[in-house]
């Protein structure tokens, strides 16, 4: 009973879904319970779509959940919360105001005394004094985030919220950011004590957090929550931090490449009709990138949040890669680490026509492919319009967004020259290779070649 | 976006529709030879006009051809004239202020010069009033096509004129394949307003009179002008119908297909399967006759247009040969260039003799009734700002409202105006005012759709994290007004005001002299000047108050608008 007074943002059950055109909803948050104390410094982690930036609204009051209940300092939500402030991504300034009426604007009521005691301040402490008078436009980016940052400070809130605060800024400006944001938080003279914020990166999470909310998503929720001990300001050389983001790591692997999935993955035509078992859906990414990872990969094994770092791509993006390629059986994925099958081997050291061909073969067991070349088999004339694929995937896959998994789908049918499809018409047909005059092979050099690898850094 | 309903089968069209693209195809080769017969008959004093409402869709034929020959004109001038700035950079310099200021003329005043001249130069035949007629039409509607094209072709990205190059591209595979692409939506765009602004003055334009002189043509704007005369209220409801019917189809059956079709135009989306189509556009593709015919032409086409072998395959230097070819272009560019010179001094001559016939107490008398109409205009602007701000905002920040409002806004917005003066200033009487306020709702009705679709455009474009972080800051009432929310939609609004009160200048004309049946309504103002001296068949004054009209908006355009334009540009841009 002690500690009650002093949860100020309490989400009980909370679940939300976006109308995504026409009658089919996404569903972004499902059964969201989570607390935020005071002197909490909350972060959520986890892979994009997984609903942390609507939660973080959620929490702040800009938007009202479908199902469930937001309370602050236990009384219900109407509208935006009274106690906190927001940094946003891209630091939504107002271009026509300059730093100071920027800054000044969440003060607007207060004596013009207390406003500037305030406004000389909070610009001392981002480091802005010399700034005062110009406009955002004039600013770099990590001057218009300090901009932004000063202006959620100058309120003084209860909760500071930050939605991905250092993500539209460069590697070098990100990190002195970060640093005097730490510098904030173990400093015991400075008020602010309670923070919410979203990001995708594991080391900012530890950096900053007191409890880690790592979410997971399809649909959006809370997968586990990792408490952070350590006292600011942290090191991330130090042993214990380093253990922490090992154990991170670990947990987002475990939600994102299980070890024990293989038994749906692919599906054998022993598999009779009867067995209803839902279809493994493919990972939005394209035929290219997946040829580039394997490429990559070379021999060794590799860990994901090193090849995270290595493509200068977010966690999640690689995931999905990973996962795809798992899917047709060219890499494993032991722990943590990525490593090339024999076959994997074949398709790297393979000719255009030899990947094509392995591809096809392999995309030609998973079930996902068998549903969509027998849903155009059944059609009369062979032709499947879209939004009969886009129908049946919803039903097969609820928890998919059926528009970008059919881009996917099209995209691999296409590379292996397994299906073809009429955009002027909106059908998919099984794809025939044209027979060139005066040749009988099946040869089919019009479709477009494997993208190029991505640039190793 | 069109929610598309799930469909079992990919839909077949049934015979009747096949039918129905048959006879329309047929139909529009009839209403072609009606067109040609009326054009050719012997030049009547007085056309009769009848107001049964049998008449009535032969009347919207004619009126509908001649504003599709006048966009055809446009079309024509839009591509050649923005392509000669485009490409030649000594002329851009003297093309660009000509159109800015052609585009600020009031047109209305140059329509008695223009029909004595084509009427003297068809003098057997209704060729020279219809002539007027398309060039009035076309006078409404090219500006702005012009300079969406122009721009266009500025942001054609230098890699595909580049590819061109090295394909040895000849000039219309260039226009063809890279330019007309890259401009289509733009150009589609403003066609769709310029069709709208073409109509405004339909009912003056083919109900002209000058002095004792009627120079009707058929069309709907004479049916309305004549049933306004006649105090017919039966016929002016069936002409506003009409009208609505017309601009309606035309949306539904031209526009709109057209719209859907340039979106795959749009360099950075090439979605797969989520192109949405129109119903109408979709059927058309999939009906046989309609497939038949676009084969037959897309073959044509191929033949002609297909581009030639890249230079050198066939060891054949592609540049051989272009010199001579380049002289006599150049001998006839400057031909032409000296015969526009000629044309333009013999033209200010003619203005300064007619001019030195205006004799002093007129210039006063116009520069009084300039200022007169300057209060009218900028009140008719204020007053239009007034409510057109909140309301833009309110439908601007809600995507669903404004969706559902866009096509009825956009249908009121391209209705005439002038069609309608007639209910309006009977309500203006009813209320117990004259003309000379009443004027100001008139001017209003035309113009303030302008301001209404740019801030309501600039509304919708405010980015979401703006939006939350105001809610966030806790801005209301005045304070949210002016810190976020005007700041925010200035750019719209200013775009917004420019053409707003270029168009309620031109709009004077018609908005501060109103016949209804056989009484006149005349408020003081420079609009009113210009009418009494057309129907007076006055030039000199005529041309002094057109001059002065002309100078007067492009001084404000000057002095006021670009300005504003720059500061709100600086300012009160999104960084994106």
């Amino acid at each position: 009973m002690a500690p009650e007074p002093s949860i100020l943002i309490d989400l009980a059950d909370v679940s939300h879904e976006y109308a995504s055109g026409g009658h089919e909803k996404d569903l972004v948050l499902s059964d969201v319970t989570l607390a935020v104390a005071e002197n909490d410094v909350v972060a959520l982690l986890g892979p994009s779509g997984c609903g942390k930036s609507t939660l973080i609204r959620v929490m702040a009051g800009l938007i009202v959940p479908t199902r469930g209940t937001v309370r602050y300092r236990g009384t219900p939500l109407h509208g935006v919360s009274p106690g906190v402030s927001m940094v946003f991504q891209n630091f939504a300034l107002f271009p026509w105001l300059t730093v100071r009426d920027n800054v000044l604007l969440p003060v607007g009521r207060l004596p013009a005394a207390e406003q500037q005691a305030r406004l000389d301040k909070v610009l001392s402490t981002v480091g802005l004094g010399a700034y005062e008078h110009a406009y955002p436009r004039e600013l770099s980016g990590g001057m218009k985030q300090r901009v932004g940052i000063a202006r959620a400070l100058i309120a003084e809130p209860e909760v500071l919220c930050m939605d991905e605060p250092f993500s539209a800024l460069d590697v070098l400006t990100a990190e002195t950011l970060r640093n005097e944001i730490g510098r904030l938080l173990a400093s015991p003279e400075h008020p602010l004590r309670t923070m919410v914020m979203v990001t995708h990166n594991i080391v900012e999470a530890v950096f900053f957090a007191t409890r880690i909310v790592v979410m997971a998503a399809q649909p959006g929720r809370v997968d586990v929550i990792v408490p952070v001990s350590l006292p600011y300001p942290r090191d991330p050389d130090a042993p214990e931090f380093r253990a922490i983001v090992e154990k991170l790591h670990a947990i987002l692997t475990r939600t994102n490449l299980p070890d024990n999935a293989d038994s749906a993955k692919v599906v054998t035509k022993t598999d009779g009709p009867a067995k209803r078992i839902a279809p493994v859906s493919l990972p939005y990414v394209t035929p290219g990138e997946v040829l580039g990872l394997l490429s990559l990969l070379g021999d060794k094994e590799c860990d994901v949040f090193d090849l995270a770092e290595r493509f200068a791509k977010e966690f999640g993006a690689v995931v999905r890669l990973v996962k795809a390629a798992e899917l047709l059986g060219f890499v494993q994925t032991p722990g943590q680490d990525v490593v090339l099958t024999p076959l994997g081997q074949e398709v790297v050291a393979g000719s255009t026509e030899t990947q094509k061909r392995i591809v096809r073969e392999q995309l030609c067991r998973l079930k996902i492919f068998e549903l969509l070349l027998r849903l155009i088999k059944v059609q009369e004339n062979q032709m499947l319009p879209d939004e009969e694929l886009l129908r049946e995937l919803q039903t097969a896959l609820p928890h998919e967004k059926p528009k970008p998994l059919f881009r996917t789908l099209l995209s691999w049918g296409r590379y292996t020259e397994l299906i073809s499809y009429d955009q002027r018409h909106h059908v998919i047909r099984l794809y025939e290779a044209k027979a060139p005059k005066g040749r009988a092979a099946p040869a089919a050099p019009q479709s477009p070649p494997p993208a190029s690898p991505p640039p190793t850094p | 976006m069109i929610a598309r309903q799930p469909t079992a089968e990919p839909e077949r069209p049934k015979i009747w529709f096949e039918a129905l693209v048959l006879v329309g195809l047929g139909a529009l080769l009839l209403g072609g030879a009606e067109v040609a017969s009326q054009w050719r008959q012997p030049l009547r004093q007085t056309v009769e006009i009848d107001l049964s409402a049998w008449a009535l869709p032969k009347y919207a034929l004619f009126s509908l051809a001649r504003g599709w020959i006048a966009y055809f004109f446009s079309l024509l001038f839009t591509l050649l004239v923005a392509s000669w700035a485009f490409y030649d950079e000594r002329a851009r310099r003297y093309v660009l202020p000509a159109l800015d200021v052609l585009q600020s003329v009031p047109v209305l005043g140059f329509l008695p010069g223009l029909v004595l001249a084509l009427v003297s130069l068809f003098p057997t035949s209704n060729t020279g009033l219809e002539l007027a007629c398309v060039v009035m039409i076309f006078t409404g509607q090219v500006w702005n096509m012009a300079f969406s094209y122009y721009d266009s072709l500025r942001g054609v990205p230098a890699d595909f004129r580049m590819l061109g190059r090295l394909y040895g591209f000849k000039w219309w595979h260039r226009f063809l394949k890279v330019e007309l692409p890259f401009g289509a939506q733009g150009l589609l765009y403003n066609s769709m307003v310029s069709m709208a602004g073409g109509w405004f003055f339909l009912s003056i334009t083919e109900a002209f009179k000058l002095g004792d002189q009627d120079f009707r043509v058929p069309g709907i704007g004479s049916y309305m002008s004549v049933a306004i005369e006649r105090g017919d209220v039966r016929a002016q409801f069936l002409g506003v119908a009409a009208m609505g019917v017309v601009i309606v189809v035309a949306d539904r059956l031209i526009w709109w297909p057209l719209v859907v079709w340039s979106r795959k135009f749009k360099l950075d989306d090439f979605g797969t399967g989520t192109v949405d189509q129109s119903g109408l556009q979709r059927w058309l593709t999939r009906s046989r006759a309609v497939q038949a015919l676009t084969v037959r032409f897309g073959l044509f086409f191929n033949r002609v247009l297909r581009p030639p072998a890249p230079p050198g395959r066939d060891g054949e230097p592609a540049a051989t040969g272009e010199l001579p070819q380049r002289q006599t272009g150049l001998w006839l560019y400057r031909l032409l260039i000296v015969t526009l010179l000629t044309g333009l001094a013999w033209g200010a001559w003619r203005l300064i003799v007619l001019l030195g016939r205006v004799n002093l107490a007129d210039w006063g008398e116009i520069l009084r009734c300039t200022g007169i109409s300057f209060g009218r205009v900028l009140a008719a602007v204020a007053l239009g700002t007034l409510w057109t701000v909140p309301v833009g905002v309110w439908i601007g920040l809600n995507p669903k409202l404004s969706s559902r409002l866009q096509p009825f806004i956009q249908f009121v917005a391209s209705f005439p105006a002038p069609m309608i003066y007639p209910w309006i200033l009977a309500v203006v009487l009813v209320l117990g005012s004259s003309l000379q306020w009443g004027a100001i709702p008139l001017i209003m009705m035309g113009t303030q759709w302008y301001l209404l679709f740019n801030v309501a455009a600039a509304a919708s474009a405010v980015p979401n994290d703006i939006i939350s972080c105001a809610a966030l800051l806790r801005l209301s009432g005045w304070q949210r007004w002016r810190q976020f929310l005007l700041p925010a939609v200035f750019p719209g609004l200013v775009t917004g005001w420019i053409t707003a009160a270029g168009g309620a200048w031109n709009a004077t004309i018609v908005s501060e002299y109103v016949q209804v049946g056989d009484k006149l309504y005349e408020a003081t103002g420079l609009g009113a000047f210009i009418s009494r001296a057309t129907n007076d068949g006055n030039f000199p004054r005529l041309s002094a108050a057109v001059l002065v009209m002309a100078v007067v908006v492009v001084g404000i355009n000057r002095a006021l608008w670009k300005p504003l334009q720059n500061l709100a540009n600086d300012r009160c841009r999104f960084m994106t």
